[in-house]
């Protein structure tokens, strides 16, 4: 196994306090309806864990350099979870309207409804950002 | 797959210099270098000339282009 670089390091701890948090959220979500405490405990628990994950990391490694090819890779990374955001965003929007053409919308769930999936997305696009960044340090650019 | 193959580790080891001094005199981290070596990365140009710059021989002595289909 080669030596990581703190960017890599950095981004397993992103991986790991996304993973912590995201799949008990994506479990329990399922399980009954989510409210919006839960949701906003989520968020907090989520920037707690990349705060002491981060700085654990930092305070680990002494080279803290970030060169040419960790913003490429940066880059790749920010692309893929671009695509993941967009193509969900399509799927999202499509089962809306199918469900509104069924009438099988309630308004008065609507707006945590979004939230959820928001949340839901951006936490998809996260991990897709995170895991395409670490492939691209293993492979050639 | 970079078809830019280069000598750094054959002009690395003439000079008895490690990845971790080459990086720091170029800054780029030790794992970039380790990519370039392997000609896993193809690095910028301006790193490329720094790079030549560091050995003091000229850009096409580190770094050679092979192209399509010589591989």
């Amino acid at each position: 196994m080669p030596s990581l670089s703190y960017q890599e390091r950095s981004l397993y701890g992103e991986l790991l306090a996304d993973l912590a948090v995201f799949v008990p959220y994506f479990i329990l979500i399922h399980s009954g309806h989510p409210s919006i405490s839960f949701i906003a405990g989520s968020i907090t628990i989520l920037i707690l864990a990349q705060i002491i994950l981060q700085s654990i990391i930092a305070i680990a490694t002494r080279n803290r350099l970030k060169d040419e090819r960790d913003r490429l890779i940066a880059l790749r990374g920010y692309r893929s979870g671009y695509f993941t955001v967009v193509s969900l965003m399509l799927v999202g929007m499509a089962l809306l309207w199918v469900h509104s053409m069924h009438d099988e919308l309630n308004a008065g769930h609507m707006g945590l409804h979004f939230l959820s999936v928001f949340f839901a997305v951006l936490m998809l696009a996260e991990v897709v950002k995170t895991v395409a960044q670490l492939i691209a340090y293993r492979r050639p650019l | 797959m970079p078809r830019i193959r280069n000598t750094i580790r054959e002009l690395r080891a003439v000079r008895e210099m490690t990845q971790q001094q080459l990086a720091d005199r170029i800054d780029l981290t030790r794992q970039t270098v380790i990519a370039i070596e392997g000609d896993k990365y193809s690095p910028s140009l301006e790193t490329a000339f720094r790079i030549a710059q560091v050995f003091g021989v000229p850009l096409e002595q580190v770094f050679q282009y092979e192209g399509k289909g010589k591989r």
